[in-house]
């Protein structure tokens, strides 16, 4: 973003807040629990955030017309916006529906302090007395993930992970997490495997601060036993490409998770004009509009169920991703969100709903 | 009185008068004798010149009537030209000829003869090269047009026909006089091959230029576009390249030749203007939230009520903007949530159906849109004495989404912003027409009509109002563009008025 920004004439700079292990000990208790999950947050958490954040005030040269500040961890930044002036935005990259009440009323102070929020998903927002507004992620296009692959590139990739190109191939890309149900897209495959042939490609890697996520990965093995149809893939960091040729060389692609941030992996998939079976959580609606754009399901049949309808109806899976790849290409590509941000400081800077230049 | 004359007549009379006295002994006399002996050396040069100088006029008149009844006969209108430019020194040559016939008849030495001759000659390929030119611009400014050859390009002709007349004048002038004339044929020759060497690649323009001009393929005033791209009014034809008026209100230069090379589509002749042009806008836009949101049919009408109009129009048209490449599209966002999110496809049946076209602005919409949900939750208020699928209803209608699912508000903050095309008729409308982006084309036809509450699209109240198209204007008014995609209504556009414009 900052590169193509700078090409456009806008002066983008980032900057890091400094933190010890602690501090970031407390910010990742708090993302979890403003995502909605239990932790046990103390009065020195409290403290400990407020010390690094008053460090980092007085130490940060913070300059700029629009100043983004990302995230909670850097929120109390606001205390500076007295001495600077100018416009503040809380780019808030979490779901914010379901916040644990203790770290959202230690936070809420700091957000209502600027002049807007801005929020990846409508359903991450919440009522607020500043304005809000959306702006969706985004992929680039160029990128080793996304970028157009040559057959003989793709056929490398299946030949390294043991995968024939022998019958239609359903995958799903994301971590190992009980969160993406991995067990329940195994069940789904099983059911469609009763009457179509054809093979499951689970790929994803662990995540270093998810103690949980070897075991996932174990009860995913486990459950996927002997058969030789069910490829489990543990891809390294940094595979962009093999992950970009696994979803490339899929008939058709799941994300059956329970709860999903902004769902790039479906933004990929549906870039590549692949046909997407998705529930209905975080930013998946927003990218999967039912029977338009990708199937949307609730349960482990009805996604077999939506998975079949596409593997026998080729002519109807080809049309669905087709628009999946012009629904991003007009809504979510990284063109995009540099002009949703050009338009941000536009809105801010004027009043009412529609603003004449 | 009589002394002053006295006086005067010693003073001035008498020496006056010893000095012709004086005089005519000392040269009068010598030169009688000099003409008693030599008078027919001179007598009969005059004659002959003047013999020469009646033979001239005679012989003008002669062919004067000549050419007259040539010109009755073949009604030649250059002939005219051709006696104007020649009748006066006609008599000149004769006068010159003349002199050079004496001259060398007559006792002079005979270099004065030859200097005589050489200056008469002179003079003589001078007004001869004179009349040339004249005659010829004449004559050229008769023809040329008729060929329709641009004016920059007779001015051009013309003065290479001067230029190349006065170089022969000069090298016979040099010619007669001696002086040796290779150097300069030599160095004339190194001039035009250095300046076919500079205008190379002018000189297909050139040649170009005179074949258009010929041809009247393309004509100052039509309408052109290149296969290359450039396009617009033609607004100057030179020598060698034409300026066209783009749509973008700049002048584009093309070479002839690639007029010629390239394939031209010429729209032919502009069309009426209009009184004043049309400026296209292009619009963008960012989402706001609202942080409001319904869980059932009841929040959602009750939500629906108080919102400020920019709500209802981002969820009438969020589907147009964001699946604008779709065919049928998606209806409003209330009908797909009640659908998919509340599982009530009866309800949202009803509430997809709701023509957005029909309706003259936002709030007439809101209230249709209100109205139906209202509807539907009175009739299935409760299930005392219901049927089974009265009950049925009944749950659907108190029926709440999931958590994740609700309905969220939000509305459009739309940027509004100018471009660079501006037109002045149909035909410069509907090349730019192609080209606009669709956001350009969206707001124009969706948000200007709607949203701004214009009631009627722009295009079709440009061309009614300044253009008098009532007719066209009236045809895209009637076109419901919700039931195109934005690149299948461009196409719809364009057709309805290339029809017209035909």
């Amino acid at each position: 973003m900052v590169p193509l920004m700078g090409q456009l004439g806008v002066d983008a700079r980032w900057d890091i807040i400094k933190g010890n292990d602690p501090f970031f000990g407390v910010t990742k208790k708090f993302h979890n629990a403003l995502h909605g999950r239990q932790e046990k947050i103390t009065a020195r958490d409290f403290e400990l955030f407020m010390v690094t954040t008053r460090q980092n005030i007085a130490e940060l040269e913070l300059s700029g017309d629009m100043i983004f500040i990302h995230d909670p961890q850097p929120a109390g930044l606001i205390s500076r916006k007295k001495e600077i002036g100018k416009k503040w935005v809380w780019r808030c990259h979490i779901d914010l529906s379901h916040p644990n009440p203790e770290v959202w009323d230690f936070l809420q102070p700091f957000v209502v302090e600027y002049d807007a929020a801005v929020f990846s998903a409508p359903a991450f927002s919440r009522e607020l007395p500043i304005r809000q507004f959306l702006v969706s992620p985004s992929i680039d296009p160029l990128s080793d993930k996304n970028r157009e692959l040559p057959r003989e590139m793709i056929d490398t990739v299946l030949a390294k992970y043991g995968i024939p190109d022998d019958k239609p191939i359903i995958t799903q890309v994301s971590r190992f997490d009980y969160l993406k149900d991995p067990v329940g897209v195994i069940q789904a495959y099983e059911l469609v495997k009763r009457s179509i042939d054809c093979r499951l490609v689970f790929a994803g890697g662990t995540a270093s601060d998810d103690p949980e996520s070897d075991q996932v990965l174990a009860e995913v093995r486990e459950r996927a036993g002997s058969n030789s149809d069910i490829h489990v893939l543990l891809v390294p960091p940094g595979s962009d490409v093999d992950i970009n040729a696994l979803q490339r060389a899929s008939t058709v692609i799941v994300q059956k998770s329970h709860r999903e941030g902004f769902g790039l992996t479906v933004t990929e998939a549906l870039w590549k004009a692949k046909p997407v079976v998705a529930s209905a959580v975080g930013g998946i609606p927003l990218q999967v509009k039912n029977k338009f754009t990708g199937l949307c399901s609730h349960g482990i049949e009805g996604t077999a169920y939506a998975i079949r309808q596409l593997l026998t109806n080729p002519g109807y899976a080809k049309w669905l991703g087709e628009n999946g790849r012009e629904h991003i290409r007009y809504n979510f590509l990284i063109t995009r969100h540099i002009r949703d941000y050009l338009l941000l400081c536009l809105a801010l800077d004027h009043e009412g709903d529609v603003i004449y230049l | 009185m009589i002394e002053w004359l006295a006086e005067t007549w010693r003073n001035i009379g008498v020496p006056a008068l010893e000095w012709l006295v004086e005089t005519w002994f000392k040269f009068g006399l010598p030169a009688l004798e000099w003409l008693a002996g030599n008078w027919l050396k001179i007598a009969v040069p005059v004659l002959v010149f003047i013999a020469t100088y009646v033979i001239g006029l005679w012989l003008r008149r002669i062919l004067s009537n000549a050419f007259d009844r040539w010109q009755l006969r073949t009604k030649w209108e250059g002939s005219r030209l051709v006696i104007a430019a020649v009748r006066r020194p006609f008599l000149s040559w004769f006068l010159l000829l003349g002199i050079s016939i004496a001259v060398q008849i007559s006792a002079l030495p005979a270099e004065a003869k030859m200097i005589t001759v050489k200056a008469a000659g002179s003079l003589f390929v001078l007004s001869l090269g004179w009349t040339v030119i004249v005659l010829s611009e004449r004559l050229l400014r008769i023809y040329l047009p008729r060929i329709k050859a641009s004016r920059p390009t007779i001015a051009l002709v013309i003065s290479a026909v001067r230029i190349t007349f006065i170089i022969i004048g000069a090298l016979i002038v040099l010619d007669i006089w001696g002086i040796p004339t290779t150097p300069l044929l030599l160095l004339i020759v190194v001039v035009v091959l250095g300046a076919a060497l500079v205008l190379r690649n002018a000189a297909p323009d050139l040649f170009a230029g005179f074949q258009i001009g010929a041809t009247q393929q393309i004509k100052e005033g039509d309408y052109i576009k290149l296969e290359t791209g450039e396009e617009g009014y033609v607004v100057e034809m030179n020598w060698n390249n034409t300026r066209i008026k783009t749509l973008g209100e700049s002048f584009t230069v093309v070479p002839n030749s690639r007029l010629l090379q390239r394939t031209v589509i010429n729209y032919g002749r502009p069309l009426k203007k209009a009184k004043e042009p049309f400026h296209f806008y292009s619009r963008t836009h960012i989402t706001e939230l609202t942080g409001l949101k319904a869980r059932n049919l009841q929040e959602l009408v009750d939500t629906l009520k108080k919102v400020p109009d920019a709500v209802v129009y981002y969820h009438t048209h969020r589907f147009l903007e964001q699946h604008h490449y779709l065919t049928p599209e998606p209806s409003n966002d209330f009908a797909v949530w009640i659908s998919d999110a509340l599982g009530d496809e009866i309800l949202g049946e009803r509430l997809a159906s709701v023509d957005t076209f029909q309706f003259p602005d936002l709030g007439a919409l809101r209230s249709r849109l209100v109205g139906i949900i209202e509807e539907y939750l009175t009739a299935h208020r409760d299930t005392k004495g219901a049927t089974p699928a009265e009950t049925l209803y009944f749950m659907k209608s108190v029926r709440e989404a999931m958590a994740g699912e609700e309905f969220y508000f939000m509305k459009s903050v739309s940027v509004i912003l100018p471009t660079t095309y501006v037109v002045s008729d149909l035909r410069e409308f509907v090349e730019t027409l192609r080209r606009i982006s669709l956001g350009s084309l969206y707001f124009h036809i969706f948000e200007s009509r709607l949203r701004l509450g214009k009631g009627l699209n722009d295009f079709s109240v440009w061309i009614r109002d300044t253009l008098e198209e009532t007719g066209l204007a009236e045809e895209i008014g009637r076109l419901d563009p919700y039931t195109y995609t934005l690149e299948g209504l461009r196409l719809a556009l364009i057709q309805l008025i290339e029809k017209r414009i035909k």
